[in-house]
């Protein structure tokens, strides 16, 4: 009787799962701030939806693990799957492995390297990370040049991991808009990574502080960064009015230290958008539906100006 | 790690046949390193490395450059120390970093403000009710939580004889996952001023400083160090000699847990932050600082006073990197083979002591 009980338990079970949509998805790493919000948004997308269900994995930026997770999925049978890459140039096996089995899939936040031949039922959902940097960077020569400085200003910038695709891509748009003739009076005195991090952002910052240099702005590829740079100076006691300091990602923090007067300018990167996109399109795919195969979520500059919009979203 | 070899009053152990204490080989490496910064410096930079060459301090020294050498180094120093201990016993511990990572974020859970610029805290992991604790809450939980993964390590090792690479191994995923779990991966954000204060400024310095002339107080003069040096040297002849191995072993790992434990909170204090990926690869530093100041590996010989050179070295290296704007892909090569070749150096040495003996 007992057993009979069980088994119909199971049945149960089986059937309900099998009326709900099944969307699996693998995030590049659990640990990120940034991958943690759009994470979040796949996620409560999903919990406001009836008869969708999400199963995240952590591949914990390991290329080999990732793959295995696709393909774990594809043999449980989901009905699409949502990649967040951890190296972008070794998505054709992933692409491949899911149309193989026909099952849509769909690349979000990092661009895979096959993005211009992806099969009709494989889709990218991202921002386009040319804005990023070049939003910063221009709004930091705008900023320089209103204070006087168009004749000439110094700079450092720190990047992130330089395996990275984000962090070279934010470190070229800041040596973009310093080579266009509006914004040529500004120079970089050395650039150097702090890995995303803050601790090491404050050490790289305080080193360079030992050496006297004369600076009048500060270009971090991401917000972390930015303020590991800001706490350095201020150790220092530099004061952060004569110092323009910009970031990337409009985090939490960096809105606040923003409100404070320390941060002068960092960029929204729309992170719950894209993780709803990415699973509005799977769905989509999951249902034979077109979708647009790039779509792009815009990023947004946010200055003190318009901050008060942003503290709630990232 | 109980090679006969090594075995006490054995060819490497015999103390009597150096000339002077490995520690002064060390020492002037770390000269001959700052020598060679002073020289490209003045080469390429036109610019004193150590030196006020440009007049900007009171001092006969760069003050600031003096100040972040040692506060880079000053956190995995204080995980180096606990390290150094384990590793003179003859064990390894691959845990700390992850520890950190899981301390941080479950202390600084236990340190928030309520409110941030009029804000509610955007961060906040409990109610009201937990927030604007005193500091010593977070410091307390924080140990705890060192205690415990530390008698974890420290038990699984001494009483079901998994080799300690092993058993700390399964800590650094586990302490890791913990990390991550505690907040879905969310960090947490926005301490009180009394947590702040314990690693703002130069205190990190002063916990590093503090902690190193304590413990090489207690390995020097406790029956807790002869204890230490006496298992890394021979476990079996400690064991004969009525030493209480297996609970001192459990001893030994859970003060190097609860020494990565309070990094954590100096590092989560002084950044104002607790991230999940929080102290990676900090084991391996902290590592790398022990065995550049001369731990052996094969247990039994160290001391604090040679690591707290080796972190001076790696602070040193580090400043000096920036100091000359070396291009950032080459810095983690040069740093790699700087770490093996100090082993390289230091295996040649003891192999040149044993034979004159």
């Amino acid at each position: 009787m007992k057993k009979t009980l069980i088994i119909a338990g199971f049945a149960a079970m089986l059937s309900s799962s099998a009326m709900a949509e099944t969307i699996g998805v693998t995030m590049a790493r659990f640990d990120d701030n940034f991958l943690t919000v759009l994470r979040n948004g796949i996620q409560e997308m999903a919990d406001g939806m009836d008869g969708v269900d999400v199963q995240i994995e952590d591949a914990q930026d390991d290329v080999a693990r990732q793959l295995d997770q696709i393909n774990n999925f594809i043999a449980s049978g989901v009905d699409a799957i949502i990649v967040n890459a951890v190296d972008t140039s070794a998505t054709e096996a992933m692409t491949a492995a899911a149309a193989a089995a026909g099952v849509p899939l769909v690349y979000v936040n990092r661009e895979p390297i096959n993005v211009d031949n992806l099969p009709d039922n494989q889709a990218f959902v991202a921002s386009n990370e040319i804005e990023s940097g070049t939003l910063a960077a221009f709004e930091a020569c705008k900023l320089l040049r209103a204070a006087g400085l168009a004749g000439g200003a110094r700079g450092y910038m720190l990047m992130g991991q330089l395996s990275n695709q984000a962090a070279v891509q934010r470190s070229k748009d800041v040596h973009d808009i310093i080579g266009i003739d509006m914004c040529k009076f500004i120079t970089l005195i050395d650039e150097q990574t702090a890995n995303w991090s803050r601790d090491e952002a404050q050490d790289l910052m305080t080193n360079w502080l030992s050496a006297g240099e004369h600076f009048d702005v500060v270009f971090a590829n991401n917000d972390e960064m930015a303020i590991g740079a800001i706490q350095a100076m201020k150790a220092a006691g530099i004061d952060m009015k004569d110092v323009i300091v910009t970031g990337v990602d409009a985090t939490q923090d960096a809105l606040l230290a923003m409100q404070a007067g320390d941060l002068d300018v960092t960029v929204f990167q729309d992170a719950h958008g894209q993780g709803a996109g990415a699973l509005n399109a799977a769905l989509a795919l999951a249902n034979g539906k077109e979708v647009d195969q790039k779509v792009y979520i815009p990023f947004i500059l946010v200055t003190p100006d318009n901050l008060d919009q942003f503290l709630s979203k990232n | 790690m109980t090679d006969g070899s090594h075995g006490v009053g054995g060819v490497t152990f015999d103390a009597s046949r150096r000339r002077w204490p490995n520690e002064v080989n060390i020492f002037a490496a770390l000269i001959l390193i700052i020598l060679i910064f002073e020289a490209l410096g003045a080469l390429l930079m036109n610019q004193s490395f150590l030196f006020d060459s440009r007049g900007r301090f009171d001092t006969i020294f760069n003050e600031q450059r003096l100040r972040i050498i040692i506060l880079q180094v000053s956190i995995i120093g204080i995980i180096a120390l606990g390290v150094t201990q384990v590793i003179i016993l003859g064990g390894i511990d691959l845990s700390s970093g992850s520890v950190v990572g899981a301390t941080a974020m479950i202390t600084m859970s236990f340190a928030q403000v309520a409110t941030v610029n009029g804000h509610p805290n955007p961060k906040a992991v409990f109610g009201p009710e937990l927030m604007d604790l005193p500091a010593i809450v977070p410091v307390i939980v924080g140990l705890a939580c060192g205690l415990f993964a530390g008698l974890v390590n420290g038990l699984l090792i001494a009483y079901t004889r998994i080799p300690p690479f092993i058993a700390t191994l399964g800590m650094l995923v586990s302490a890791r996952g913990v990390a991550k779990w505690w907040t879905k991966g969310q960090p947490v954000s926005f301490p009180t001023e009394g947590y702040a204060w314990i690693g703002s400024g130069m205190m990190p310095v002063i916990w590093f400083v503090l902690l190193a002339v304590l413990f090489h107080l207690i390995l020097r003069y406790t029956v807790y160090g002869k204890h230490t040096y006496a298992i890394g040297s021979n476990e079996e002849a400690a064991r004969m000699s009525g030493i209480a191995v297996d609970r001192h072993k459990v001893l030994v790992y859970a003060i190097a847990a609860m020494l990565a434990a309070f990094a954590a909170i100096v590092l989560s204090s002084k950044n104002l932050t607790a991230q999940s990926g929080m102290g990676v690869v900090y084991e391996l530093y902290a590592i790398a600082m022990a065995v550049i100041g001369g731990v052996s590996l094969a247990g039994g010989r160290g001391s604090i006073v040679g690591t707290v050179l080796g972190a001076l070295i790696f602070g040193v290296i580090q400043s000096g990197f920036t100091f000359l704007r070396l291009d950032a892909f080459y810095q983690e090569m040069v740093m790699g083979a700087i770490i093996v070749g100090a082993v390289v150096l230091d295996q040649w040495r003891q192999k040149r002591a044993a034979l004159r003996s």
